[in-house]
């Protein structure tokens, strides 16, 4: 998934979407708005990202899990197993995004890019509803689709690749 | 001046403003099953070196707590899980790469064994024990035949279990404090001491109790240097791992760590133990307390200030 930075408005509604689409329980998250205002008034600078699982290719939340339960589904989507969970938080502590939680009911949680959706041949809620269009989502493996498109021609940017996952989820800076 | 300023809409329990996943269950689970690990490894360790006479609370007195630790510590990560009826899944797989799986198989041979363990030597603590039934009495005679290999494997997996206490949490690159290979050996040679103050609590040997207090001394001298070298290696790293060990060189933790585990479970247990080995009357179960009591503390403190270290971005 590739998210542009400078379309971006910071409304919420990928927050309000994912809720709803995957009812995640109330005063929880699967995606989040940051934002980030760099330097001293008059020179300001914003940027506002949409954040959610970066599905890593080198994901350590599926490698600390002891169970399996996190595991990759077939395209590389990180996905978690409900009752393969014993809810240890191994992999909460693991992520360096933070972007699992621990769900009420016990086990453990976090986005899935919509795989029911995607299955369907639909965008994930987030990008679906994005009022500014500023997500693009598809396979990485097809030159062809929208992410694919979008990284070929944008400057673009991933969050703390220093961590060694090889996270992907792109910015569009 | 440049500022940055971060909003985040994310504001998930436990997570935010900073992670809070792993409460009080864990530390107390890493404390006890170091402490196990260090009985279980004097006590087959002086066995296979033919030395049970000598040194009997080691090889048989102290063993027989160390089940009701291990249960209790099982007992605390069993709480900590928060999809409890699912824990059988741990024994529906090997996970190599996963050091909480490792360790889950780790205490599945360890905990059977300090049972055997600890059951061979209960008619020689306590001499007017009876097993009362033919089978259990076989059975024991079949262990005690079998008592040397036992000791072998026992000497072996006490040392993965008290590795994997710190392995467990160094595995998790995302917290720059815990992601240190040192602290594999630091809570190992940690576990191992507070092993070694417990049998000088149990023991009325003087001689074992001098033996122990040489050893344990030996292994607080060790952790120190563990000690530096985490911090040596924490500056000499990247910003998130100086900000780590930051922590505790004026950051919330610096106190507690340096008081409550390097002046109180280290410096003056073995400042007293020296003076006792100096033949000054000092009463043993002094520095073996606090001995004890600063393996308890590393371990929350660890774990605790772990889970404030992050990257930032």
């Amino acid at each position: 998934m590739a998210i542009d930075t400078l379309k971006c408005v910071g409304c919420g509604d990928c927050v309000v979407a994912c809720q709803t689409e995957n009812e995640v329980p109330i005063g929880f998250c699967r995606d989040w708005v940051v934002e980030v205002t760099d330097g001293t008034y008059p020179q300001l600078e914003i940027e506002i990202r949409s954040e959610r699982c970066n599905h890593c290719e080198n994901s350590p939340c599926v490698r600390c899990c002891p169970t399996g339960a996190s595991h990759y589904a077939e395209g590389g989507i990180v996905l978690v197993t409900q009752n393969k969970c014993i809810g240890c938080g191994a992999c909460i502590a693991s992520c360096p995004y933070d972007a699992r939680y621990s769900h009420p009911k016990g086990y453990v949680d976090k986005c899935t890019f919509c795989i029911h959706r995607v299955k369907k041949g639909l965008d994930p809620a987030c990008v679906a509803v994005c009022p500014t269009r500023c997500m693009y989502f598809g396979d990485l493996d097809d030159p062809k689709s929208p992410v694919s498109m979008v990284l070929k021609n944008r400057k673009y940017k991933t969050l703390i690749p220093e961590a060694g996952t090889k996270p992907h989820l792109y910015f569009l800076i | 001046m440049r500022e940055e300023i971060i909003v985040s809409g994310r504001m998930n329990p436990f997570i935010d403003p900073h992670l809070n996943i792993w409460h009080w269950q864990i530390p107390t689970y890493l404390f006890l099953g170091g402490l196990a690990a260090g009985i279980l490894f004097f006590a087959a360790l002086f066995y296979l070196q033919g030395k049970e006479e000598k040194y009997r609370t080691a090889v048989r007195v102290a063993p027989l707590i160390v089940p009701i630790l291990l249960v209790l510590g099982l007992f605390a990560l069993l709480l900590d899980l928060k999809h409890k009826l699912y824990f059988w899944q741990l024994y529906t797989t090997i996970r190599l790469e996963s050091p909480m799986s490792w360790g889950a198989w780790t205490l599945m041979v360890v905990t059977p064994l300090s049972f055997i363990w600890a059951a061979i030597h209960l008619r020689d603590v306590f001499p007017k024990w009876d097993w009362k039934y033919q089978w259990l009495k076989d059975l024991e005679a079949f262990f005690i035949r079998y008592k040397r290999p036992m000791a072998w494997v026992i000497v072996i997996f006490s040392v993965i279990l008290g590795v994997y206490t710190g392995i467990l949490l160094s595995a998790f690159n995302a917290r720059p404090l815990w992601n240190t290979s040192i602290l594999g050996p630091l809570f190992l040679v940690s576990g191992f001491s507070t092993g070694a103050a417990a049998i000088i609590l149990f023991s009325k040997n003087p001689e074992e109790r001098k033996t122990f207090a040489k050893i344990d001394l030996l292994l607080i001298a060790v952790e120190l240097f563990l000690i530096i070298h985490l911090f040596m290696g924490f500056l000499a790293s990247t910003q998130v791992q100086i900000d780590a060990a930051n922590l505790f060189l004026g950051g919330p933790y610096t106190a507690p760590f340096w008081i409550l585990v390097v002046t109180m479970g280290l410096a003056v247990p073995a400042l007293l133990e020296v003076l006792e080995l100096l033949k000054y009357r000092i009463p043993v179960y002094i520095p073996a307390i606090l001995v004890i009591f600063g393996g308890l503390m590393l371990r929350f403190i660890i774990v605790y200030a772990g889970q404030v270290s992050r990257w930032m971005y």
